[in-house]
Parts: structure tokens; C-alpha cells; sequence
């Protein structure tokens, strides 16, 4: 699925376009500790998290993740979203809790096994 | 759910504990304690899906009351975890799938987050 | 050799408690130290009426101090049926003798008994190997009641106290302060405070709800104090109308208290981040859980956090304006 039909699809609100909403979304990640996702998020993974500050553009960036998607409606700090933009890694925000945006994720075929 | 249910479901290990009977009625799938903390009316029938194994995962169900928490890709809890949980009697797990497939085979069963739950409410 | 298996040990009970307790309690403590043996020559026309008058079910076989086997009622069924020729013990005992030592938990000898099937194993002393006792289903059962009893006493006793403290007291106010004290930067101990304020409040009988709001309260403010205080104290002043909890500590302060009240904000270091804290949240969250909270910081010094929670739904204000 393509980033773009999935924040139709999940009514996500977007922070920051960045490179575009066309990419392809490969698999999903959750986790809300830096360590875990530098060493198992994968290449076009969709992140989500709670996490707000601007290291979660580098994480993103570091393991070439698709996009990064914020859970129970918080919203990034200013940094994320400049750092975000000049790393070209898109930002959304979701209202649902992580549990929910994952299950529903998992639903619509993005699998967590790859 | 019984929590027993959800031990099959996840494939999981019982690490501490004995009872599996409890209800389990909302999950939470988090990291950072803080925010397993702001659901405050609804803990007492949660179970706790979490990849941090130190002994503050099991202060922070102890003060919200969370009966149970899962480990997930296979992570066993440190000594200091596993004392805290059997002193204060909260049930802990351990599953080998991810966060992201542990949060999406429950989700399929129909288990509600801590929103959904408080909407349906 | 038949066996009496199973069925009935299904009637023990498995609450946690109860094993719990099998792992607290010792063999020792509820074995039988009144030891009735018998000898490998004894005859077993004679055992019958050991068994009978003793009202036991197996008897250990000892040979000069030694033990050497076990007999019971079924091997005393068994030679009967068999047409009860006139032989010695020796002939008919066990040799294998299942035993258990005097410092094994009991839950071992529960363990054993539905392994094997017996109810009765002897006991021995670990360093001298000597017989010392016997441990049968009626020993555990009688130790575990009365260990269940001594507990359950002990903490109505302590319950019942605490929690008429405020009505046995003959003063104009009664007031309860409990004082923790808050070692910065060990995680290993963080949450300690907290956890004792919530079982000290559960012993004052103070609601749940009550309790639980100011257990999270505390425990992010203890967090708090770990996180980036060299130490700090904890100071929770109950009266019948209301809770008040001071946090003090000698950390680094808070340049703008307003930025650190924004749900998301952190200025935690990223190690912290790594253990699931400094998401920015906790004073946040501890607002949410009282009813008033008042904060003072001096950059260098450290901070002050007070918070109230009122126990008695008629009481608004948090001060006592003479009497109530």
C-alpha cells in the first residue's frame, strides 16, 4: 500500500510531506525506544510511535524507514518537523493509541514479519 | 479475555504468576511509562504489551494496577523485575512475536486499545 | 505394586497463595517428629497392629539408626491377599525409599506427593542423613492452615490499627506524616517510595481510587527526582480531610515550569529516554491525579512540588480554617 491511501485510509493527519506520499509502504514497526528500532526497523518499514523529539528523524533516516507516524494525537516538536523535512522523511499523527493504529494496520495486510 | 486465552494466542511463555483467569479487557501496547500511567480508569483489566524488561515496568503496573504484562520478542525480564512481579503479584509473559504482530493478532480478536475502549464506554 | 494416584490430590488447593506458602514454609515445620518405626525383623502381623493403633498409613523401617525402607498399608493389603504368611517387614518393604530433607520447601514435598503417590515420605536431617521425621498430607495441610492463620491475623491486627488511628487519637487534628527519602539516579530502587506510600495508605483504609491517583502521582514525582536530582525527599502529611504530598530535591531545577508542564515536552538525556522515561509526561500525568498542584523551582538549587488530594467529598479547600 502506498503511504498516500493509507493516511486516507486512517484518517492521519499530516505534519510533514517531506519526499512526497507515494511511497510504498513495506512493513510496519512499533516501539518507542531508539535502540530497538536502529537495530530491527527495516528499509520502508511505517513507524509508530510516541516519541516527539527530534531523534526519531535520525532513526528514520538511518535505517531508510518510509515514514513515521505519532500515536494518541501528540503532536512533534518544531525541531522534528524541520529535521524531518531536511532528512526527507514524511510525519504523520494519528489520534488512535499505538495499539490500535497497529492492529488496524495489521488488518489491512502490513505485516510486522518480514 | 481470559489472560490465559491471550498466552495461547501470543504463543507466549508464563514467567511469573499462576492465576491465567484474569479478565482482560484492553490492551497497551507502549513503551514509555509515562503514557501507560495517563489511562488511569481503565488499568485494572489491562495487559501491558512492552519491550522494556527493567524492574520499572513492573512499578509502573504496580502503581496503575495493571494486572499483567507481556514481554515481547522473546525478551526475558532481569532477576529485579521478576522478585518485584511475584511481591506484588502481577501475572508477567513472554511472546516471541514483535510489538507489531503481538499488537495485530490481538487487535484481530477483537481486544480494544485504551481510546476505543473509553469510547465504547 | 498399586498405587493410590491422583484424584484426590486434585483437592488441594492451587490459589497463589497457598503456593506461595509452599515455598515460604520448610519440610521442618510440619513434619512429625513423634517417629514410630519399625524393624526390618519385625513381623508383619505385628505392624498390622502398629498401623492400626498409631493410625498411620506408612511407617519408615529403620536398622540400627538407619533407615532402610518404607512400609504401608498397601503392602500390608497386598501380603493379606495374599493369604498373610507369616514373614518379617523386610520381606515386604520398599527399599526405595523416597525421602525429603529437613530444609526443602514444602512445596517439594507437595510436588512429590502427586509424582508418586504416597502420602507419607520420611524425613532426613541434610548434613547427619539421620531419620528426623515424617511428613504426611495432614502435616502440610494443618502447617499451611496455620501459617494462613498466623498472616491473615497479623494483617487484620495491623489493618484494624492504622486504619482507627485518626478515632482512637484525642487531639483537635490528627494528622499522619510519613517521610521517604529518594536516592538519585538508582533506577534499581526507583518507585520504592511510592510503593510503600500505596501499601501504608491501603493499611489506613483510605479509598482506592484515592489510593491509586496518588500512588501514579507520587511515583512520576519520585521518577522525577531520580531522573535528574542528586536525591530529593518525599514528605505525605494525611488527615482525615485530605492527603498532601511535598517533593523536595537538590537537582538541577526547572528553567521554565510552563514548558515543562506541555504534555510532550522533556528534557531528559537520551539514556533515559532508552528506559521508557523523559517521554514528557510526568507532570502532566500527576496533575491529572490530584486535585491542586503547586510548583517552585530555582535554577541550581533544585525543586518543590506540592500536591493535595482531598479524601472527604465535602472538603474543598485544602486548609484547615479552624476547626472543621
Amino acid at each position: 500500500m502506498k503511504l498516500r491511501e493509507l493516511i486516507k485510509k486512517f484518517n492521519l493527519e499530516i505534519k510533514c510531506v517531506a519526499n512526497g506520499l507515494d511511497r510504498k509502504i513495506e512493513g510496519g514497526y512499533v516501539s518507542d525506544l531508539l535502540s530497538d528500532v536502529i537495530a530491527n526497523g527495516k528499509a520502508g518499514d511505517l513507524w509508530v510511535t510516541l516519541q516527539l523529539h527530534q531523534n526519531i528523524v535520525a532513526v528514520a533516516s538511518l535505517n531508510n524507514l518510509a515514514a513515521i507516524v505519532i500515536v494518541n494525537g501528540r503532536q512533534p516538536e518544531e525541531e522534528t518537523i524541520e529535521k524531518a523535512e531536511k532528512e526527507g522523511i514524511p510525519i504523520m499523527v494519528s489520534k488512535m493509541s499505538a495499539f490500535e493504529l497497529v492492529g488496524r494496520l495489521h488488518s489491512a495486510g502490513i505485516s510486522g514479519m518480514r | 479475555m481470559k489472560l490465559g486465552k491471550i498466552k495461547e494466542i501470543l504463543k507466549a511463555d508464563l514467567i511469573v504468576g499462576s492465576s491465567l483467569e484474569t479478565e482482560i479487557k484492553i490492551i497497551c501496547a507502549c513503551d514509555l511509562m509515562s503514557d501507560v500511567l495517563s489511562c488511569i480508569q481503565i488499568q485494572s483489566s489491562s495487559l501491558l504489551l512492552t519491550n522494556l524488561t527493567h524492574p520499572q515496568v513492573v512499578r509502573t503496573a504496580e502503581m496503575a494496577e495493571i494486572p499483567a504484562i507481556c514481554f515481547v520478542r522473546g525478551k526475558k525480564p532481569q532477576d529485579l523485575t521478576m522478585d518485584l512481579a511475584k511481591k506484588n503479584g502481577i501475572v508477567l509473559l513472554s511472546s516471541s512475536f514483535s510489538l507489531y504482530e503481538a499488537s495485530g493478532q490481538l487487535y484481530e480478536e477483537g481486544l480494544p486499545g485504551c481510546s476505543e475502549y473509553m469510547e465504547a464506554r | 505394586m498399586q498405587r493410590i494416584y491422583g484424584s484426590e490430590m486434585t483437592t488441594y488447593p492451587k490459589a497463589p497463595k497457598i503456593q506461595e506458602l509452599g515455598y515460604e514454609l520448610k519440610v521442618r515445620e510440619t513434619m512429625d517428629k513423634n517417629l514410630i518405626t519399625v524393624q526390618p525383623e519385625t513381623s508383619m502381623n505385628k505392624l498390622r497392629g502398629v498401623l492400626r493403633s498409631n493410625r498411620i498409613s506408612g511407617i519408615p523401617v529403620t536398622s540400627k539408626g538407619k533407615l532402610v525402607g518404607v512400609i504401608c498399608v498397601e503392602d500390608l493389603v497386598n501380603w493379606l491377599m495374599a493369604g498373610a504368611k507369616d514373614c518379617s517387614v523386610k520381606e515386604k518393604m520398599s527399599k526405595n525409599v523416597v525421602t525429603l530433607y529437613t530444609d526443602e520447601p514444602l512445596i517439594h514435598a507437595i510436588n512429590k506427593f502427586e509424582q508418586y503417590g504416597f502420602f507419607h515420605f520420611p524425613v532426613l536431617d541434610r548434613l547427619s542423613s539421620k531419620l528426623v521425621g515424617i511428613v504426611t498430607r495432614e502435616g502440610i495441610i494443618r502447617g499451611l492452615l496455620k501459617k494462613l492463620e498466623i498472616d491473615y491475623r497479623e494483617e487484620e491486627i495491623r489493618r484494624y490499627r492504622a486504619s482507627h488511628v485518626f478515632e482512637d487519637m484525642l487531639a483537635d487534628k490528627t494528622s499522619l506524616i510519613f517521610k521517604y527519602y529518594v536516592v538519585g539516579q538508582d533506577f534499581n530502587r526507583a518507585g520504592e517510595s511510592a510503593s510503600a506510600l500505596k501499601k501504608t495508605l491501603k493499611r489506613l483504609q483510605t479509598h482506592p481510587e484515592i489510593v491509586r491517583r496518588v500512588a501514579i502521582a507520587v511515583y512520576e514525582a519520585e521518577m522525577n527526582v531520580v531522573i535528574y536530582a542528586r536525591g530529593g525527599e518525599i514528605t505525605t502529611e494525611v488527615d482525615p480531610n485530605q492527603i498532601r504530598v511535598k517533593v523536595e530535591d537538590s537537582g538541577p531545577g526547572i528553567p521554565d515550569i510552563e514548558k515543562a508542564m506541555r504534555p510532550g515536552y522533556s528534557t531528559a538525556p537520551d539514556w533515559v529516554r532508552e528506559l521508557g522515561f523523559g517521554a514528557g509526561m510526568g507532570l502532566n500525568n500527576i496533575k491529572k491525579c490530584v486535585d491542586e498542584m503547586n510548583i517552585t523551582s530555582t535554577v541550581g538549587k533544585g525543586t518543590h512540588l506540592e500536591m493535595y488530594v482531598a479524601t472527604k467529598k465535602e472538603s474543598v479547600s485544602y486548609e484547615v480554617k479552624g476547626a472543621d
